[in-house]
């Protein structure tokens, strides 16, 4: 059974009440009284909130609990913590352990902060052992600049003991239900994040949009396109003012999903109108590309090192200096081309183009008013069997560039799969995805080392000039022999992953449903 | 990397248990995370921390790694610190152990799995020379020997230093100390020349010890001024600088 463990509470609840509440099996214990002074913090994204989970600072250390009950997962001394902060710079333990997967390269930043009052009673068992605890807590959010507070609703929240949850789950139904109280549908932190004008769960880049199959193909293009949009815009100003590097990543991924969008829904809009935008997209995807270009190449550093012999691999050093001045001249032509009027009258009259096409409502070309499933169906299958049909003719032989292409058409029917997920049977999409993303690992990992290669020969004149030049050079050389051996064992997968991707089975499948 | 601690004597009733808890008390209480394993099936420390005595699944599924030991760990009632409850099965666990491959290596294969959630774990031996006992010698970086200064100390000293394997330090205090019997004083004077392996602190013979039984409770929490709680502090000193600071905490 569901149930609440954090309720709230009038103001002053009264104490006799909450042992009545609890007896006979339990009583209650000992009171210590505090200060509520908490920071919570997450990726833009939402991750640590999508796992159920929250990272919160107070009294010095730094704990990521279990969203629910508040039983600590793992925590870490961290006296003073900055507004934002990269799990690398959290000292080494069991907390950067656990956030690291999860984390990743992401920063985590502060997403509010609350203070208050704070009681905390011991629920103890027959034996007189503390089972649970009932934290009562009247929380106020301090506003950014530290002055004023708005006071957020009490709340007493039950929290486990390790090792009791059938105790916390029977201590919360007991005061839920014998006490009458509300269960607290957001937690402190989400009512504090909401409050100060945030949104509770952060802002993933996902595409998800509820598409109905009968619906009609101009509204729900202009919504898959809105959905778009607000990516942008969202993670444009992390972009600016570059928390992490996914904000750039995850603005590119919206710009190259609306210029996905257009392409395959192409005969839903008015195409005059729409070779404007197309253009500008395009502009907007070439003007970040270096930028993140390099970016991946400082994320993936690591691993060239770890692929050198021990004593070589800071012999590299040199390149990644020259990496990172390299992008720092990109960011600045980045942030002259995020902060143009270019982009901002771009994404102003898209959006106005956007609210247009909505209020039209499928009127416009004949297309945009037939069901969006039936468009949809006809270009995933147009799609795939373009994939297989140029996959199909790639052997030893065949020059690179044809499995550059693939992959971009890979990416094309990848999209397509996640806008429209939810119009067709779910095991028939996540066996299409699943063949191809492992297509796509292979293609993306041949193209990848390529270019990487490429890139790092280039760089050789540069690298040559610098002081340890000539020992960088030649772990570049090693390097580069290593990054096209991993290609060439990309380029000898391909024959399976593709035969995976377009057997006979799977050929019928994507037939019979998407036509 | 946890440092494993275990309160070892052939003998009972010489004050493993109060030590065990008393340390692992003391050890949370200095912002390390503790797990006590109260080994010993009679559950004395067990009771102290007001938990039953009772691990689902029982002793042998434990040692033989068929249970999740994350699972079975008990929260007490104080901040970082955790307890693996005694289980009457224990009082099998020779037989469990005998039965499995690498009998003295098993608890410290089980206990892997905690390593990076616990600083310190204690384990509170049960009195014997045994398998267990063998096995939590393998397992252990150090050994705590409580000592009552009789004649027979001595030689239970030397026993327990040919039998602990040499990764192991043997660490020996004077527990029920009675300063005013003359024996007790004399058996002091002569093991403390052994300044390597004999702490400076002794454990007085005192009724607040006893009293933890009834309190159910360590004695920072009920007498946190008498001479055996301050007695125990210095002794988690005095451990501390023997072994080093920590390699790095884990949470």
């Amino acid at each position: 059974m569901k149930f609440a463990t954090e309720f709230l509470v009038p103001e002053g609840l009264d104490l006799g009440l909450m042992g009545e509440a609890l007896g006979p099996r339990f009583a209650l214990a000992n009171d210590a009284k505090g200060e509520l002074q908490q920071a919570f913090f997450d990726t833009f994204d939402g991750r640590l909130h999508e796992r159920g989970q929250s990272l919160v600072h107070q009294g010095g250390r730094l704990a990521l609990v279990n969203g629910s009950g508040y039983s600590e997962i793992a925590s870490a001394d961290c006296p003073r913590l900055r507004e934002r902060v990269l799990v690398a710079d959290l000292p080494a333990g069991a907390l950067r352990a656990k956030l690291a997967p999860v984390v990743d390269v992401r920063a985590l930043t502060l997403l509010a902060r609350v203070r208050g009052r704070r009681r905390v009673y011991g629920v103890t068992d027959d034996q007189g052992k503390i089972v649970a605890r009932l934290v009562v807590e009247e929380p106020e959010l301090v506003s950014a600049g530290g002055n004023g507070a708005a006071a957020l609703r009490p709340r007493l929240r039950v929290v486990g003991v390790r090792g009791y949850d059938r105790e916390r789950d029977r201590v919360a139904r007991l005061i839920g239900r014998r006490l009458g109280l509300t269960a607290a549908e957001l937690t402190v932190q989400d009512e504090a994040v909401s409050r100060s004008g945030g949104t509770p769960g952060g802002c993933p880049a996902r595409a998800d949009v509820e598409l109905r199959r009968g619906e009609r193909a101009g509204p729900a293009g202009a919504r898959l396109l809105r959905r778009q949009l607000e990516v942008i815009e969202s993670n444009l100003p992390g972009a600016i003012a570059d928390v992490d590097s996914e904000f750039l990543h995850d603005l590119r991924v919206g710009v190259r999903r609306t210029r996905s969008l257009l392409r395959e829904l192409s005969a839903v809009f008015p195409p005059r109108r729409l070779e404007h935008f197309r253009e500008e997209f395009r502009w907007l995807q070439q003007v970040t590309g270096p930028c993140r270009d390099l970016d991946v190449y400082l994320l993936d550093f690591e691993d060239f090192r770890a692929s050198l012999a021990e004593q070589r691999a800071h012999n590299l050093d040199p390149l990644r200096g020259l990496l990172k001045r390299r992008r720092t001249l990109e960011r600045r032509r980045l942030l002259r081309a995020l902060r143009s009027e270019r982009t901002t009258a771009l994404l102003a009259d898209w959006r106005l183009f956007l609210d247009q096409l909505e209020r039209q409502n499928g009127r416009g070309p004949s297309a945009a008013s037939s069901p969006i499933s039936e468009l949809a169906a006809a270009r995933i299958g147009k799609v795939y069997r373009r994939m297989v049909r140029r996959g199909g003719a790639i052997d030893d032989t065949t020059p690179p560039e044809a499995l550059h292409d693939l992959r971009k058409q890979g990416k094309e029917l990848r999209y397509l799969l996640e806008f429209f997920a939810a119009l067709y049977p779910e095991p028939v999409v996540s066996l299409a995805v699943r063949s191809l993303k492992s297509l796509q690992d292979t293609l993306g990992r041949f193209q990848d080392r390529q270019v990487q290669a490429l890139l790092i020969n280039s760089l050789g004149d540069e690298v040559r000039a610098l002081d340890d030049g000539a020992a960088a050079l030649m772990a570049m050389g090693q390097l580069i022999e290593r990054l096209e051996e991993h290609e060439a064992v990309a380029r000898a997968e391909f024959a399976d992953r593709f035969a995976a991707f377009a057997a006979g089975p799977q050929r019928a499948m994507m037939r019979e449903t998407f036509g | 990397m946890s440092r494993i601690l275990a309160t070892y004597n052939i003998k009972g009733g010489v004050g493993k248990t109060s030590a065990a808890a008393n340390l692992a008390y003391l050890a949370a209480r200095g912002g390390a995370t503790t797990l006590l394993w109260d080994l010993d099936p009679q559950g004395a420390s067990t009771y102290l921390f007001r938990i039953k005595p009772k691990v689902k699944g029982g002793g042998r599924k434990l040692v033989r790694g068929k249970t999740d030991i994350a699972s079975r760990i008990k929260g007490s009632d104080y901040e970082r610190l955790d307890l693996l409850p005694a289980d009457f099965s224990y009082r099998h666990m020779d037989l469990a152990l005998d039965q499995s491959k690498k009998p003295t290596r098993r608890l410290a294969r089980v206990l892997a799995p905690l390593a990076d959630e616990y600083d310190y774990i204690v384990l509170d031996c049960p009195p014997s020379i045994s398998l267990v006992s063998e096995s939590v010698f393998e397992a252990a970086d150090a050994l705590l020997v409580p000592l009552i200064p009789a004649t027979l100390s001595a030689r239970t000293f030397d026993q327990l230093q040919k039998v602990a394997n040499g990764n192991t330090r043997v660490l020996a205090f004077f527990s029920m100390v009675d300063g005013r019997k003359r024996l007790h004083r004399e058996v002091m004077e002569q093991l403390a020349l052994d300044t390597e392996h004999v702490l400076r602190t002794a454990i007085p013979a005192s009724s607040d010890v006893e009293r933890m039984g009834s309190r159910r409770s360590v004695l920072d929490e009920f007498a946190p001024r008498s001479r055996a709680a301050k007695a125990y502090r210095s002794l988690w000193q005095e451990v501390r600088d023997r072994l080093g600071p920590l390699a790095q905490p884990a949470r």
